[in-house]
């Protein structure tokens, strides 16, 4: 007789089919939850999934509108992978994002009469504005980067009060520096040419998605297929072999914060440039939070993140669109989302376990003993 | 009248409403304080803070009663703490990634819940809230009466508390234990200290104390719910624990300073002084920030926090 046996692993089985099936597990589970919070609301589950997921992928327009959200996640993804797989375990991408959003409008705003890019065609425009900001970026991440790699700071506790820093600062810059006259603390609009072209008629995508693609290829290439990369990563896996090796730590975890830096500086100037054409108080709005998400749930790979910011990003316009459309509250798929990878961490467990089946060998064991 | 009184007034204005700003920070840091000595970094006090605020408002809208409304909302930061504790003691998971999608998650429970709660209810309704308790004789001393003495309920606890927590930490065994499985949980679990049953009771006071701080807000601050209430409160509780070096009485002093510094800001906006408010209002983020930073020599966290444990 053959009979089903569980039984505990010494690790974790990591074999593609166990994740594989964990993360589906974990996706269906979590849609699940999510059917079922619909139901209050009066609504059919699988009709407003179906409309959810016509509305953020399947319209030319809503795509286009995914494509603008899943930009700067891409781009703070990418800050999470150079940051965490150094083993550098930065928080600080809201505050990078809202320092390079900063230093966009700044670059942009010399391009209005009277500035010294008035007039600068936008090809010659966009790497100087990119340059700036993410400079700005590395700069603001590089405090923290010093201070992990020269004195063993606790980056977790530093970056996250960095975050508020930098509200801070931009709420400075928008009621004194770079504040428009009027009575709304904000940035004047930016210049019509200073923006990013939109892509396509009648979508609102804009450069912006193209500009985060080249980022990832760049961090795949950079991660991945290069010396420095190799490093970065022994660095992460771990510090005191990688220092035995002779790769110095200390600089790998400060190029991790630069690029970190840079990169999260990058989204702000996507999302400026973009969508909001002028600096505002509470832009960032977690961006710098849910971009982390999608890294990890992207496995911290290139790759990955730019498809798991993808699937977020249609979640979330699918969700608003939900929202709109059948009075659902779009904070169950926002639920949805964050159970997702909470299953995803909790699944670990399982795969502890090892399924098989026998033939009545263990029974006959059992008799023995 | 003279300077004095008009010095004395400001005084006045500024400290009483620092200390009501301070009192949601020290309660959430008091329970912060016991996770991280166990070892855990409960990241997710800032999403708890949220359901607590939530749970309060929807219990005391409906009963009429604030103490039913922080009761609701203690209840739900300990079950919702239940399973922050299981992900971070058992499945051993990234303490901080598992507190940062907490967050997230909790912000969509809550407008979930706020949304559900509200169907049937036309436009947003104030909350019973605690009314301020003048304490007999200390109330009526100048200046220093109307800053500490005359407050609600929750604030005089809250103190009682820090009282409470601190016996707790260092004058009881179960404190004793706390902090051996958050400073070298091999040695406490040899000497036969129960780690999983240490980090599960440190997990779940922070979660009951940050739930009855997200109480606060609403029941004593607000009256009324809105997402962005708790606005990084939680993150900055955590500032609070640090710059208290984890113990009770400093983080009290820490979250005074982080109110007062929060007060001044407010009023500065009021008097149009030249100095940017921002500035100021920054400080507190900057010092702590500096005593983290490993400049000024040893910082003094538990050895082993956000180390997870696995019995050998």
């Amino acid at each position: 007789m053959r009979s089903l046996f569980l039984e505990k692993r010494l690790t974790p089985s990591d074999s593609a089919l166990a994740l594989t099936l964990t993360t589906a597990l974990s996706v269906v589970a979590a849609l699940c939850i999510g059917g079922l919070l619909m139901m209050p609301f009066g609504a059919n589950p699988f009709l407003a999934y179906y409309q959810l997921f016509e509305a953020g992928f399947a319209t030319w327009r809503g795509f286009g509108f995914t494509l603008v959200k899943a930009a700067p996640l891409i781009l703070i993804g990418l800050a999470t992978i150079c940051a965490w797989r150094t083993g550098f375990a930065y928080l600080g991408f809201e505050g990078c994002l809202l320092i390079g959003a900063a230093a966009a409008t700044w670059t942009a705003m010399q391009a209005l009469p009277g500035g010294f890019l008035e007039g600068v065609p936008f090809l010659a425009f966009l790497p100087v504005v990119l340059l700036t900001s993410m400079c700005a970026g590395a700069l603001w991440s590089g405090i923290v980067g010093v201070l992990k790699s020269r004195f063993g700071g606790n980056e977790v506790i530093t970056s996250l009060m960095m975050n508020y820093v930098a509200i801070f600062v931009v709420q400075y810059l928008v009621s004194g520096p770079l504040r428009a006259p009027g009575d709304l603390p904000q940035s004047p609009r930016l210049p019509q040419e200073t923006w990013l072209p939109y892509l396509f008629e009648g979508s609102r995508a804009h450069l912006g998605i193209v500009v985060a693609l080249v980022a990832s290829f760049l961090v795949w290439v950079l991660l991945l297929r290069s010396r420095i990369g190799y490093e970065l990563i022994v660095t992460g896996l771990n510090p005191k072999a990688a220092r035995y090796g002779g790769i110095n730590v200390g600089a790998r975890q400060l190029l991790a914060a630069f690029l970190a830096g840079g990169l999260a500086a990058v989204a702000g100037t996507v999302d400026i440039l973009g969508v909001h054409h002028r600096l505002v108080d509470g832009l960032a709005e977690g961006t710098g939070f849910i971009g982390i998400v999608v890294a990890l749930l992207g496995k911290l790979n290139p790759l990955g993140c730019v498809i798991a910011a993808l699937l977020y990003a249609g979640l979330t316009v699918g969700a608003d669109a939900m929202q709109r459309q059948a009075g659902l509250p779009a904070s169950v798929i926002f639920i949805v989302q964050s159970l997702i990878i909470l299953f995803v961490l909790a699944s670990d467990l399982l795969r502890y376990y090892r399924v098989g089946s026998r033939t009545g060998v263990a029974v006959n064991m059992e008799a023995e003993s | 009248m003279g300077e004095g009184f008009v010095l004395s007034v400001f005084l006045v204005a500024w400290l009483s409403s620092a200390v009501r700003l301070a009192a949601p920070l020290l309660l959430a840091a008091l329970g912060e304080t016991f996770a991280e000595r166990s070892g855990v970094l409960n990241i997710g006090i800032e999403g708890t803070m949220l359901l607590g605020a939530i749970a309060s408002y929807l219990a005391t809208l409906w009963t009429g009663s604030p103490w039913i409304g922080l009761l609701a909302a203690v209840l739900v930061g300990l079950f919702s703490n239940v399973f922050l504790a299981w992900m971070y003691v058992h499945v051993r998971a990234n303490q901080v990634v598992v507190g940062i999608i907490f967050n997230i998650l909790a912000l969509g429970i809550a407008s979930y819940t706020y949304r559900l709660g509200m169907s049937d209810v036309t436009g947003p309704q104030k909350a019973e809230m605690f009314e301020p308790m003048a304490v007999p004789l200390l109330s009526g001393i100048p200046v220093v009466g109307p800053i500490f003495f005359n407050h609600t309920i929750l604030l005089y606890l809250t103190v009682a508390l820090v009282a409470v927590a601190s016996f707790a930490l260092y004058r009881m065994r179960f404190g004793l234990q706390l902090r051996a499985a958050g400073e070298n949980p091999r040695a406490a679990s040899a000497a036969g200290i129960d780690i999983v049953r240490m980090r599960y009771v440190g997990v779940l006071l922070s979660g009951a104390a940050a739930a009855a701080a997200g109480a606060y807000l609403v029941l004593v601050q607000v009256g009324l719910f809105r997402e962005t209430i708790v606005a990084g409160q939680g993150f900055i509780a955590l500032a609070v624990v640090i710059f208290g070096r984890w113990d009770p009485w400093k983080a009290a002093l820490a979250a005074f300073i982080f109110g007062a510094a929060d007060a001044l800001q407010l009023s500065l906006q009021l008097f149009q002084i030249g100095l940017p408010p921002q500035l100021l209002i920054s400080i507190p983020y900057i010092v702590t920030i500096v005593a983290m930073s490993g400049m000024l020599g040893k910082t003094y966290q538990p050895e082993a926090l956000m180390a997870a444990w696995r019995r050998e």
